[in-house]
């Protein structure tokens, strides 16, 4: 890096120190889409009125999301000579007794987790918080990296996330960022990047799993005047939020990524294709890109060099397909979302006809710290043919339902349990759908499983982007695939024959199980439609769709038998096949099911257990969900 | 020129050439739907599909859109893609049951159309066919792709008349079900228009475009031919004397 340059930087450095570590007290709230759902614009209003009104100094900032979002709101305080401590579920009713005690010197009650020290990744800076002043009882709080949600984590491409403000470029530089970018323009040839990149193992994170490195080699070697760069944000599973999360905690580490994407590959422009469902990550995108162009890391002569780009935002209409990147492309170029037919790749005709490379959110966000850190060491994490770690989007029937990183390979099982915390109802764990929509269920027994694109793709499953939906013993697979195929069945572009039919055909076939009607044929003709969708269609959508009916039948085939053969649903879910009764032995007499029983089939005497009329119960479930006792079975 | 093999036959095809030119070219039969030799390759029907071999990896993609490439190895025929043809020949016989073009394939390959499932009110299959005609070959673009997935349906735009369609039933001519409804109807006669006037024949209707047409009729002999606003289109681009355009076909010859 020359000396400008490094001087440049480190005024912002400088600037962005002082807001990340202020004197006084400071106050972040995490305001990320999961932050806001559950009302943090609201507290950190609250914050800042009693802060006004109280006369009190005290810094409020925002922050992104720290990947907590069962503890959401959150709010992170740092108190000088107390430390920094981590409050969740926080209501704006408490605001006033938390700036209170901090009036009085004191830690406001109810810390989640604190940390002592924070730990720049990319230049090994430490900030210790001073802790000499905290009493025996603040020190009790957990430590945050022994806290069991963050101890197995390792938080590599979400290091900032939920710790720099996403609006502040100057704190993301304070954090080492854009060094990387300064470095890769002053002494590394793009061969030498795209080595760098290639050494690391790095794998897209989109899904697919194609080495990165070779991707934009193939692209390099391409002699076309226009190449360009494209960012896949264009997150659609249900239950998958790793991208949004990425771009609004931390979205110049994904434009540092593109940056020095478009200088190893060639291209002088690019765009970010991010799905208009994502106001908050489009704001932050936007706003980044504008402070970036201030500062000149983007644009025209990018930090003094010959190196010019530029970025644009491109907003998607909603359409699930438009994560493909051929139907992306298509997007962009104004078209109806449709896939084209690979090969040609978009490496070699891409946007317009150019070589265009696509990377996704995740995997653009990790190259600022390859080339930091190093592709040795990042290939140290992880398994050898899977390096690095993964964010994961762990939702579901899990108790710690949040964004988690951990390195490749990590089995399943921690995930689920030591992180996730097991199912948030106490009941047993079945399954794991990985990849969303177009993913496969694991079932419990083979949960010591490591999480990595081949033993995933090996068990009839795919990584995809990193959507985690956990399933308790209550959740019919029948059920589930059928959902999503109905979910498949209206994302499908249409363009061809087998997505278009085929899966409206699977979906009508899972229907009629879930409604008892099946026979044992249909299983085998759903079998068949399976194969078929996945052999014959036009693009990954209609490739991946079948997975969840594939392995629902290589791995709960019995519970398949059940709805076909003996007409019954195990889990009690599907609502033809199962009639509501009331333990008797379990009964208290409590008399709530019937209180909320809208159809009044639950009738008796007081005190006694009561009875289920079958012919007026509509199988809503609403007296299973309330009773105390847990009296309410299914058959 | 590149050289390939098509189920063991070496090929000669020069660059830019699709699989399915190549294997026609070595009187290979592959079965299609949505593709016509006179229009862009869309891939959608997915019943050209081949195996392709390529250093060590075998794909299955459709041989109307992929291009090929020196020493490819190209399956046309093998137990999977016949499977494949089959299932999808089955899913659009029970979507159609009624047409033709799946009739005859459905004989061909000894399938039949589900009856489990519900047939279609009409017989478009979503082959694009109809679109790109129009945009390609006659220069208009009226219609285009409306919706997505299972609703997927050739339409002008928002479903109303279509204000660009000259009636020139290139459409009609291109569909393999004969899903797009064209009549003319004669001098004299009375009809409904899909708008919902009366319109007076000769004229020309096309129900799916919600559009109807006055035909010209032919100054010599006097029998309508087409519809006036085809004439105006063809002019443009043809620089042929004024009173050429008013004689039909046969009284030119």
């Amino acid at each position: 890096m020359s000396d400008a340059t490094t001087r440049y930087l480190a005024a912002w450095k400088e600037k962005g120190i002082t807001t990340l570590f202020p004197n006084t007290i400071k106050i972040m709230v995490g305001t990320a889409s999961c932050g806001l759902a559950s009302g943090a614009a609201s507290i950190a209003q609250a914050f800042k009125a009693n802060i006004a009104q109280n006369n009190f100094d005290a810094m409020v900032t925002t922050t992104g999301c720290a990947g907590m979002c069962f503890q959401e709101p959150l709010v992170d305080i740092t108190i000088p000579r107390k430390g920094r401590f981590v409050y969740g579920r926080v209501t704006p009713e408490v605001v006033p007794q938390m700036i209170a005690a901090l009036q009085h010197g004191n830690v406001p009650d109810g810390a989640l987790l604190r940390y002592t020290r924070h730990e720049c990744l990319i230049n090994g800076f430490v900030k210790r918080y001073l802790t000499i002043g905290a009493t025996k009882k603040e020190r009790d709080v957990p430590i945050a990296h022994a806290f069991p949600f963050y101890r197995r984590q390792l938080r590599i491409v979400t290091r900032n996330c939920g710790f720099i403000d996403p609006e502040n470029i100057a704190e993301y530089i304070a954090q080492g960022g854009y060094s990387a970018l300064a470095t890769v323009l002053d002494k590394k040839s793009p061969q030498q990047i795209i080595r760098m990149v290639e050494q690391s193992g790095l794998r897209g994170r989109g899904g697919a799993g194609f080495p990165t490195g070779l991707k934009w080699r193939l692209c390099r070697e391409r002699t076309s005047k226009h190449k360009y760069i494209v960012c896949n944000a264009d997150e659609g599973d249900p239950g998958a939020y790793m991208d949004r999360t990425i771009l609004e905690s931390d979205p110049h580490a994904v434009i540092e990524g593109m940056l020095i994407a478009a200088y190893a590959i060639g291209a002088t422009e690019g765009y970010i294709y991010i799905r208009d469902e994502y106001p908050r990550a489009i704001a932050c995108v936007e706003k980044a890109l504008q402070q970036a162009r201030e500062a000149h890391l983007l644009g025209k002569h990018i930090l003094g060099s010959s190196f010019s780009c530029t970025l644009t935002i491109v907003r998607g209409a909603g359409a699930f397909v438009c994560g493909e990147e051929t139907a992306l492309l298509k997007s962009i170029e104004g078209d109806c979302g449709e896939p084209n037919q690979r090969p040609p790749y978009p490496i070699e005709v891409g946007l317009w006809g150019n070589p265009t490379v696509i990377n996704n959110v995740e995997t653009l966000a990790t190259i600022p710290i390859i080339i930091s850190k190093g592709p040795r060491w990042f290939s140290s994490i992880g398994t050898k043919t899977n390096t690095g770690t993964k964010v994961f989007s762990l939702v579901g029937k899990v108790q710690n339902i949040g964004l988690v990183e951990v390195p490749m390979g990590t089995p399943l099982r921690d995930i689920v349990y030591a992180i996730g915390g097991g199912t948030s109802n106490g009941r047993s764990c079945k399954a794991v759908q990985t990849g969303g929509p177009s993913g496969g269920c694991i079932p419990e027994r083979l949960f010591n499983l490591p999480v990595e694109y081949d033993a995933l793709a090996h068990c009839g499953s795919i990584m995809g982007s990193g959507g985690l939906i956990v399933m308790d013993d209550k959740t019919c697979m029948v059920d589930v695939a059928c959902y999503f195929m109905s979910f498949l069945e209206h994302e499908s572009c249409g363009k061809c024959v087998p997505c278009r039919i085929g899966i409206r055909r699977m979906r009508e076939v899972l229907e009629s199980i879930c409604a008892g009607t099946a026979t044992v044929e249909d299983l085998e003709k759903l079998e068949t439609l399976a194969h078929l969708v996945a052999q014959a269609s036009l693009c990954g959508l209609g490739r991946t769709a079948p997975n969840s009916v594939l392995s629902g039948l290589r791995y709960f085939r019995d519970e398949y038998m059940a709805h076909v053969h003996d007409k019954t649903c195990p889990a009690g879910v599907c609502k033809n096949l199962i009639t509501y009764r009331i333990a008797e032995s379990a009964c208290t007499g409590c008399g709530v099911c019937k209180k909320i029983c809208p159809s009044g089939a639950i009738t008796g005497p007081r005190k006694k257990p009561p009875q289920i009329d079958i012919a007026t119960c509509i199988k809503c479930g609403a007296c299973l969900d309330v009773c105390p006792a847990g009296a309410i079975i299914t058959i | 020129m590149l050289n390939l093999t098509i189920d063991g036959i070496p090929v000669q095809v020069p660059e830019g050439t699709t699989l399915l030119e190549a294997a026609r070219q070595c009187g290979i039969w592959i079965p299609t739907l949505c593709h016509h030799e006179s229009l862009t390759p869309y891939g959608g029907c997915r019943l050209c599909v081949v195996e392709v071999r390529e250093r060590k990896v075998t794909h299955i993609v459709a041989s109307c859109t992929a291009g090929a490439r020196n020493g490819l190895e190209v399956v046309t025929c093998s137990d999977t893609l016949l499977s494949i043809r089959k299932g999808i020949v089955s899913l659009l016989l029970a979507e159609v049951p009624q047409s033709p073009v799946l009739q005859e394939l459905g004989a061909a390959f000894g399938v039949t159309g589900d009856t489990r499932y519900t047939p279609r009110n009409d017989s478009c299959i979503a082959c694009g066919r109809c679109i790109r005609a129009c945009r390609e070959i006659v220069g208009v673009s009226a219609i285009d792709f409306a919706y997505r997935g299972y609703k997927k349906v050739p339409a002008p735009p928002f479903f109303e008349r279509s204000e660009s369609c000259i009636g020139c039933g290139t459409c009609v001519a291109v569909c393999p079900t004969g899903a797009i409804t064209m009549h003319d109807i004669q001098a004299g006669i009375y009809s409904r228009a899909p708008d919902g006037s009366i319109i007076e024949g000769p004229a020309r209707i096309i129900d799916n475009w919600k559009v109807s047409f006055p035909l010209k009729t032919c100054s010599r002999c006097g029998e309508p031919f087409v519809p006036q606003a085809v004439l105006d289109h063809c002019a443009i681009y043809a620089k042929l004397p004024a009173d050429f355009f008013e004689l039909c076909r046969e009284c030119r010859q």
